[in-house]
């Protein structure tokens, strides 16, 4: 194997990780506010729609990305009212926002582009870098960021504290309902930079392929940790790369390939051993003056 | 006597909240209509003219409701249970693939094979979810997550067995990946003549075929379990409280494991109207989503084996309005995509304001 | 007057069917340790919580340095000085000491943590209090007096001069309360006031200056520790024997039914709650245990309903170990239980009252034939005689549980279980925020229980209900059971002691 190669498959999976780590950060800052949020997957999918449209309609790639990270946070804001003011169990509100998705990104699709399952073609792209979407390359300083923000900020550490004992924080003096919105946001805005990362020639029904799913066992392996959570998605991001890079070369049908990252998700959640430790209060409703 | 009428507004409160968000919806809907430049009353009207203005367009919705049905059954048990059983797709497909191998290469008569046929599916859709189960009971790990995921290995795998060992077609054709059809044996009749004979001027595009009556039998079925057998209540007491149902000796694991089966099994039976009587042979192009469709009828109806009754007619019906709303107005198709979404939102949430109005107002009437 | 720190004067407080406290009034001096005396319920957490914002006083007003303040909340409470250790720590357990004691208060430079200043700070904070604890360190991984020198530093952070102990040495280790007791000395001496709760009378002559006793929600006595006597403050504390009227016709107990083996089992809090117990119950016999909350009741309770967290040891119904059973086979054999929190664990809320009577038996003739159907009839015609019998208010048996108040939600457990007709009985705590009338229903339930020939062990943090329902009286502290007391000879007094420790044979 010669260096250029290798050159190429290290940055082709950073290109290819890029989507699974950008929405799995946004879980982990959702769930460590003690909100879960499933609707990762629907969630992009709307974003990578309105990233296209967004590039088309105002010219450039960059509007379309703050297209995308808007229409996220909105998306995302759903699922916070719904969950923190409505109380409704999370993940159904997730699975309703997934549902919600996939009908809301067909009929803006069929009434920007008149077609509802692909978009028109976006000829305003990101600028490439070694081959690659030079978006990826923002995950590493959008790591260590994410990373910084949860552990060495007042915001971080009082998002924490919302997810690990809302009682106590409320105490405190934390705005626990205001801080909850906050991790909920943050995920429905990475979610936006997560699909710009994705492709963002075009939109096809489908195109998200399950990647909001395998950042959610991102979350879980990474242990709801910005940075474990990233190295996660590599992990699954390069067995991906591996499958595509070499896929001709290995005497296996071509669809048993396909199956491998998810299996590798069902795999690495199956092998953790003993059970996970999430954040205490992830998943549950919270109400002031609870005993 | 005023407290029997205060104790039924009180119930009927605490169920309204599919009614409410349907008309919340609907509100919605003729916002967007407006918001399209186009006249609501034009748009509604085309949407009646096309989906239910006569016999044959009741039946189209009665036909279309079936998989729906089934798909929210599907869920409904297992959402009873507590399990979050996201993966009815993957067991959909892969429950057919197995129906349809015991209908290709099973020679059985006809009385026997289409029962073993539909026996088959449901072991088909029961073995797909096993694995999920299991990790739950013995790991603890989310089966949302790992139904999610075996979806798309389902999908890989049919895609493989269709293309490779299991294909029917010859080298060369230009026909979709299929099995081989089916043996004559094992295709589901139709019932149009029988609803002719009582009236119903059923045409023979519309598939009202054993699939209905399968669905018939599984609903009672479901429901019989759910609230006449001990093994339902107990379902039921788990999806509640698992700390009370173990307290009460309720072996909770057994309980889970089972309905997630049972789900998948019944999920497996999602495929049975369009293999075995619309095409006679079995595809992975089969209608892709109707998993997703399930979860979303259950949650309208409120996980309640006859509420989906309401709301996969819902769900059929507004498949027809969009074609409706298509033709005759310049508003899209794929609105009722978005609208389906939006009122399982509405609903969803006031339900949850609805069943806490509805526990102050009987405290207060019982202090 | 207002050289007083504190002053609460006729605080007024009252819950449904309870008046917590009852115009109760106390005073705090700088450099001043007030103990808090009363048995469980008798309103001191109440007067607490009020104190520190989380209750509004029905009547009577607070003052602070001699101004009369309205506590809004905790956060107000703070800011007034006023800081609370709580019984069960609000600490979060994956962080660090730093960032559990900053929390809220963080010092920063534009939204950064400004780690090395603050740490800074509170080293500085440490040392003037004599209270040093490793900054970086993960508090889930320290000892409970390690966590609760972070809890005190969190209030001290915060410029508490009064401060609130709730039970402070109930988990500490003999040594532990030591250091704790140097910390206060020191917290004296810098003209802060602590209020101090507890149980153990030893402590509270070790270190209070005056001390406040507290019983069914009124002052009884504060006294100067001057002539405070452990007999005086007992006595206070329980009061006169309360004459329930209870008939209890005489019944001669019958064989062993339930008996506990050098029982040792492990609290979910990772240490062992119970240690080597031994205790047992006849047929047509009451036993009651007696003892402050936390010293093993409720895992002992677990332990012979389900077997949670078992280490050694065994359980014995009449004569066989039921340690490998599962719930189910152990309500077979004929153990029923009233559990301590009937919302978590008792009652399906959201069904019937008629499914909920007969949970447990649900899976049995007659309601559910052998073919697994439900009967439904047979439920509801149970149900109805039940509810009768037991007189549970309720529109129907079909009302859901969570519409009926808290006193028929117990009494439709404990009607729940004595109708499984078991052959024995564990009541947890079976009238525990129930009105007085649904009380006296289930105490003579339990009498009818005994009479029947069930064994039944009761536990209660009512003494007055202990003594007048119990056979015999084991107490336990510290996992163990100290002493047994026949029912003739139990004195109020001496078994409040034997709870606080006191009289306990052997090591205190």
């Amino acid at each position: 194997m010669d260096l250029s190669f290798l050159g190429f498959f290290l940055v082709k999976g950073l290109e290819i990780s890029s989507p699974i780590a950008f929405s799995a950060m946004g879980g982990v800052f959702s769930e460590r506010a003690g909100v879960v949020n499933i609707a990762l997957e629907g969630i992009m999918t709307v974003t990578a729609l309105t990233l296209v449209w967004g590039a088309i309609l105002f010219q450039s790639v960059w509007m379309g990305l703050l297209v995308a990270v808007i229409t996220g946070m909105l998306m995302a804001l759903i699922h916070a009212v719904v969950t923190i003011t409505f109380k409704v169990d999370h993940v159904v509100s997730g699975v309703a926002i997934n549902v919600f998705a996939i009908g809301l990104s067909r009929f803006l699709c069929q009434s920007f582009f008149g077609a509802e399952t692909q978009s028109k073609i976006n000829p305003y792209l990101f600028p490439k870098l070694l081959g690659i979407n030079s978006l990826a390359f923002w995950l590493i300083p959008a790591a260590a960021l994410g990373w910084f923000l949860l552990y060495r900020t007042v915001f971080g550490l009082r998002l924490r504290s919302v997810g690990e004992n809302p009682e106590a924080a409320d105490t405190l003096g934390v705005n626990v309902t205001f801080l909850r919105y906050a991790g909920v946001l943050i995920s429905g805005a990475l979610c936006g930079i997560a699909s710009a990362t994705l492709f963002a020639d075009k939109w096809i029904t489908g195109m998200v392929a399950g990647r909001g799913f395998i950042a959610l066992a991102a979350v879980i392996f990474g242990r709801w940790d910005p940075i474990g959570a990233v190295l996660a998605s590599l992990l699954f991001g390069y067995a991906d790369t591996v499958r595509i890079v070499f896929a001709s070369k290995i005497p296996i049908p071509d669809q048993f390939i396909q199956m491998f990252p998810y299996i590798l998700a069902v795999v690495v959640l199956a092998g953790i051993v003993g059970r996970s430790r999430a954040p205490a209060w992830d998943g549950r409703n919270y109400e002031k003056g609870e005993d | 006597m005023a407290q029997h009428r205060g104790r039924f507004g009180v119930y009927a409160l605490e169920q309204s909240a599919p009614f409410i968000g349907f008309l919340a919806s609907m509100a919605v809907l003729t916002l967007i209509i407006m918001g399209l430049g186009e006249n609501p009353g034009k748009a509604f009207q085309g949407i009646f003219k096309f989906s239910i203005s006569d016999a044959a367009k009741l039946a189209a919705i009665l036909s279309i409701s079936i998989p729906y049905y089934l798909s929210g059954l599907s869920i409904v048990i297992a959402f009873r249970a507590g399990v979050f059983n996201i993966g009815n797709e993957g067991q959909y497909f892969i429950g057919g693939m197995v129906g349809a191998i015991a209908g290709v290469y099973f020679p059985l008569p006809a009385f026997l094979h289409i029962p073993v046929v539909i026996i088959f599916s449901m072991l088909g859709g029961a073995l797909w979810a096993f694995i999920p189960a299991i990790l739950k009971a013995a790991k603890g790990i989310s089966e949302v997550i790992t139904t999610i995921m075996f979806n798309n290995i389902a999908l890989a795998l049919v895609n493989f067995l269709v293309n490779g060992p299991l294909s029917g077609l010859q080298k060369g054709t230009s026909l979709e990946p299929q099995m081989k059809k089916l043996l004559p044996t094992a295709m589901f009749g139709k019932l149009n003549g029988f609803f002719r004979s009582i009236g119903w001027n059923v045409p023979n595009y519309v598939y009202l075929d054993y699939s209905l009556i399968v669905a018939i039998i599984a609903g009672v079925a479901i429901w019989f379990l759910l609230f006449r057998t001990r093994q339902g209540f107990e379902i039921r007491a788990v999806g509640t409280s698992i700390d009370v149902s173990r307290y009460a000796g309720i072996r909770v694991n057994r309980v889970q494991i089972g309905a997630f089966m049972l789900s998948g099994a019944i999920a497996g039976l999602i495929g049975l109207q369009e293999i075995f009587a619309i095409r006679g042979f079995y595809t992975y192009n089969l209608a892709s989503g109707l998993g997703f469709d399930g979860i979303a009828i259950s949650l309208i109806a409120k996980n309640s084996p006859i509420g989906i009754i309401f709301s996969s007619a819902l769900f059929a019906f507004l498949k027809q309005a969009g074609y409706g709303l298509q033709l005759f107005s310049k508003v899209p198709n794929s609105v009722t995509y978005a609208i389906q979404g939006i009122m399982i939102l509405f609903i969803v949430a006031i339900n949850e304001i609805l069943i806490r109005a509805a526990r102050s107002l009987r405290k207060k009437e019982v202090a | 007057m207002s050289d007083a720190l504190l002053e609460m004067r006729e605080i007024t407080k009252s819950f449904p069917g309870v008046l917590a406290n009852d115009h109760v009034s106390l005073d705090l001096r700088p450099g001043e340790i007030l103990a808090l005396v009363g048995e469980n319920g008798a309103g001191k957490t109440t007067l607490m919580k009020i104190l520190y914002g989380l209750h509004r006083p029905d009547e009577g007003w607070i003052a602070v340095r001699g101004t009369r303040v309205s506590i809004r909340g905790p956060r107000d409470a703070i800011r007034r000085g006023i800081g609370m250790v709580h019984q069960h720590f609000m600490l979060f357990p994956p962080f660090t000491v730093l960032e559990n004691i900053i929390l809220g208060e963080e010092s920063q430079t534009a939204g950064v943590l400004a780690t090395a200043r603050q740490s800074r700070q509170l080293s500085a904070l440490m040392e003037e209090n004599k209270l040093v604890v490793e900054l970086g360190a993960r508090v889930e991984d320290l000892s409970v007096g390690i966590q609760q020198r972070v809890e005190i530093l969190k209030i001290l952070f915060r410029g508490a001069t009064i401060l609130v102990f709730d039970e402070p040495t109930a988990v500490l280790t003999p040594q532990e309360v030591v250091e704790l007791f140097r910390t206060f000395r020191a917290m004296k001496a810098q003209g802060r006031g602590i209020i101090f709760i507890s149980h153990k009378l030893d402590e509270v002559l070790e270190i209070a200056d005056r001390i406040t006793v507290i019983r069914h929600g009124k002052v009884v006595e504060t006294m100067d520790r001057e002539g405070a006597t452990k007999q005086r403050i007992a006595s206070l504390m329980v009061g006169k024997p309360v004459l329930l009227e209870v008939e209890r016709p005489q019944v001669t107990p019958g064989p062993t039914v339930l008996e506990v083996k050098d029982l040792v089992v492990r609290s979910p809090r990772g240490y062992d709650a119970v240690e080597g117990l031994s205790l047992s119950v006849h047929a047509g016999e009451i036993y009651g245990i007696a003892g402050v909350e936390g010293n093993g009741q409720s895992e002992l309770v677990r332990a012979i309903a389900e077997s949670a967290e078992v280490v050694s040891g065994d359980i014995l119904l009449e004569g066989k170990s039921i340690l490998e059973d599962g719930v189910r086979e152990r309500r077979e054999e004929g153990i029923a239980h009233i559990p301590e929190d009937r919302q978590k664990y008792g009652l399906l809320l959201p069904f019937s009252l008629a499914q909920n009577l007969t949970l447990g038996m649900h899976h049995k003739p007659p309601f559910a034939t052998r073919l697994s159907i439900v009967n439904g009839k047979a439920i509801r015609e149970s149900a109805r005689r039940i509810i009768a019998t037991f007189d549970i208010r309720t529109p129907s048996e079909e009302t859901p549980a969570n519409a009926l108040s808290g006193g028929n939600q117990q009494k439709a457990v404990v009607a729940r279980e004595m109708s499984a007709n078991p052959k024995l009985l564990v009541a947890s705590q079976p009238t525990r925020g129930v009105d007085i009338g649904a009380t006296e229903f289930i105490h003579r339930q339990l009498v009818k229980a005994r009479g029947e020939g069930k064994a039944v062990l009761l536990v209660s943090a009512d003494l007055d209900e202990l003594m007048a329902l119990s056979d015999r009286i084991g107490i336990i502290f510290k996992g163990k059971i100290i002493k047994e007391i026949a029912h003739d000879q139990a004195v109020k007094d001496e078994v409040g002691l034997y709870m606080t420790g006191e009289k306990a044979h052997g090591a205190a």
